[in-house]
């Protein structure tokens, strides 16, 4: 067993040095590093003596901003565990589903969860304990389901009595379910081994310190929250986690906390954009703004430079696989613009110890200049998929002439030239066919925001045929608009076949779990309507 | 009379606007005092959408600058909120 240093060890040793400090900042109330330690470690202490020997080492957490939520991570890791989050905020199918294929027998459940417990626990067989620290009473769930064991308030144990055991840092640090393309959410295991260099790597290129409020916008879901959480806790730093009402209005949140680091996806900004909270000099005390998970428009940033403009702006790029984000750019208004293609600001260069390979089809290297999809390897390539050795083998490769196992991203890219940053130009299946041309959606996208004059836009191939599409559909984010005048200035900038064949108006577009703009709901709604028609 | 006339109207035109863009199923008991900022009632689109509402109906742009969440808590607390000033 490989010990030494797990993603639980800058939280300690910050709790050693600043006890006092805030931790957590959720919903008015302020826990410090000692009052959060206590809290995981009674948790701990309460699963370590009820769960059952030989058990799998990982603990689900079913809970969402609350204070047990945040105790609830820290508890599994105490425990030398893994966590796995569960969203309450998902179908409840889905999460069982999750909670059956991790084969967690250990579950924290805060007062959200609790909620669901009723759907989520049907038809699971195998017995759990499941530890609702929040509840008092837990006899009428108890009798509800006899094969599992609850325990609530009355039974939580003395957290002093709980003693650092060992960790293996090639154990899952989390276990973090993402969608699958079929359908089907795969289990990413990302190993304490990976997410300490994230972590070193983040807290020197931002100079992290103790007086910094980080905010927390993503869910425990999305491994973005990692981020947020472990940058700061490694620091003594606090972790500011706005309630549903507040994710709302997140520039009140941001001013109102004293927000210092600030880390979303761009729709955050883009929707900040629309409620015209993005006025100039308005956000005086960011430090950094840090923008993931989806292509990040140059209009949005420059907006962004003006509200903020102590602030350094980054965009990270990464999933959930490279844990966290791999690659980063950082913001220069002067050289930027020119820099970004098709209106995206680029992705830039990877992150210290991760090598990348941007190649075609069989995995060959392309030249500079050219796109290919995005391979990467070092010491944040994960472990790979939870019990799935087909899926795992599918996109860990070892591509041909290389000697290292490479992630493939699905992604492509493409660097200009050498010295020039890399651009993100969208999936690979977002590249499509259409009458045999190849064509990449993102330029369509491109165009329609420019010439529509909105922040978002998507364009889908439609009506899909076995080879790829037969036209194009977009979508443009906006409740009025000339779309006939607007579709005659697109089609103006492109070749025939990269020509909308209609334009909608979309005045909310349908976002999946994790924030961002879902493609294949769009593409479900045409289905719909063209069923309808038949 | 005639302002509780108008009173009413936006009530049942918030009213509306929320049971019509609410992601909750089963929501036929909506009442000025449910609380509209729950998980699960509208996203936060839709709150940029509900935003232009308002101001569409009060003819006056809100400062989403200074808005407590709070005020979003129900239809009365936005009711005495946006459109209590008009004159």
């Amino acid at each position: 067993m490989t010990q030494g240093r797990s993603l639980r060890s800058g939280f300690l040793r910050s709790a050693e040095q600043h006890p006092d400090r805030a931790a957590l900042q959720l919903d008015g109330v302020v826990l410090s590093y000692a009052a959060l330690r206590q809290r995981a470690a009674t948790l701990a202490q309460t699963l370590s003596v009820h769960a059952p020997a030989g058990e799998p080492l990982l603990t689900a957490v079913f809970a969402h901003r609350s204070i047990t939520a945040y105790a609830g991570v820290l508890a599994g890791l105490l425990r030398g565990h893994g966590y796995v989050p569960l969203n309450p905020g998902f179908p409840t199918d889905r999460t069982r589903g999750m909670l059956v294929r991790s084969e967690c027998t250990s579950v924290i459940v805060d007062a959200h969860g609790a909620a669901q417990l009723g759907e989520v626990l049907q038809g699971v067989e195998r017995p759990l304990v499941l530890l609702l620290p929040d509840h008092d009473d837990v006899a009428a769930l108890a009798a509800q389901w006899p094969q599992h064991r609850f325990l609530g308030k009355a039974d939580l144990a003395d957290g002093s009595a709980w003693v650092p055991g060992p960790v293996d840092a090639n154990g899952i640090a989390y276990l973090l379910f993402t969608s699958g393309s079929t359908g089907q959410p795969k289990g990413v295991m990302v190993a304490h081994r990976n997410v300490a260099p994230y972590i070193d790597a983040m807290v020197q290129r931002y100079a992290v310190t103790e007086q910094d409020r980080f905010s927390q916008t993503f869910d425990l879901t999305f491994d973005l929250s990692v981020h947020d959480m472990f940058v700061a806790w490694e620091q003594g730093a606090c972790v500011c986690a706005p309630t549903h009402a507040q994710k709302m209005f997140p520039g009140k949140y941001i001013t109102d906390c004293g927000i210092t680091m600030w880390f979303s996806v761009p729709s955050t900004a883009v929707l900040m954009n629309r409620l015209k909270m993005l006025k100039p000099g308005k956000y005086m005390a960011l430090r950094y703004s840090l923008f993931c998970g989806e292509a990040l428009p140059v209009e949005i940033v420059q907006k962004w430079a003006e509200a903020a403009p102590q602030s350094v702006l980054e965009n990270l790029y990464g999933p959930t696989e490279l844990t966290i984000a791999c690659t980063l750019y950082r913001w220069n208004p002067q050289t930027s613009p020119a820099q970004s293609e098709f209106g995206v600001v680029p992705i830039g260069e990877p992150y210290p110890g991760m090598t990348l390979l941007v190649a075609d089809e069989q995995q060959h290297e392309v030249a500079v200049g050219e796109a290919g999809e995005l391979l990467m390897t070092g010491p944040q390539l994960t472990l790979g998929y939870y019990q799935d050795a087909q899926r795992t083998a599918a996109a860990f490769v070892v591509p041909p002439g290389r000697s290292q196992v490479y992630y493939r991203t699905g992604d492509r890219v493409r660097r200009p030239a050498a010295g020039q940053p890399l651009v993100y130009l969208g999936r690979v299946d977002n590249q499509i066919k259409i009458q045999g041309y190849r064509v990449e959606l993102g330029e369509i996208e491109a165009i329609l925001r420019q010439e529509a004059g909105v922040d978002v836009a998507i364009a889908v191939g439609w009506p899909v045929t076995a080879s790829g599409a037969d036209g194009i559909v977009g979508f443009l984010g906006a409740d009025h608009a000339d779309t006939a005048a607007i579709r005659q200035r697109v089609i103006s900038r492109l070749p025939p076949y990269m020509h909308p064949s209609e334009l909608r108006l979309v005045s909310e577009f349908p976002l999946n779990a994790n924030g961002k703009v879902d493609r294949k709901a769009l593409l479900a709604t045409l289905a719909r309507q063209a069923e309808a028609v038949e | 009379m005639r302002e509780n006339m108008q009173e009413s109207e936006i009530r049942a035109k918030l009213r509306d606007w929320i049971v019509k863009h609410t992601k909750a199923t089963g929501k036929t008991a909506f009442t000025d005092d449910t609380h509209i900022l729950e998980e699960g009632i509208l996203s936060s689109l839709d709150i940029v959408e509900f935003v232009l509402f308002i101001e569409s109906l009060r003819g006056e742009d809100v400062d989403t600058d200074d808005i407590e969440p709070q005020v979003f808590t129900s239809i009365n607390t936005l009711y005495a909120a946006f459109f209590t000033q008009v004159t």
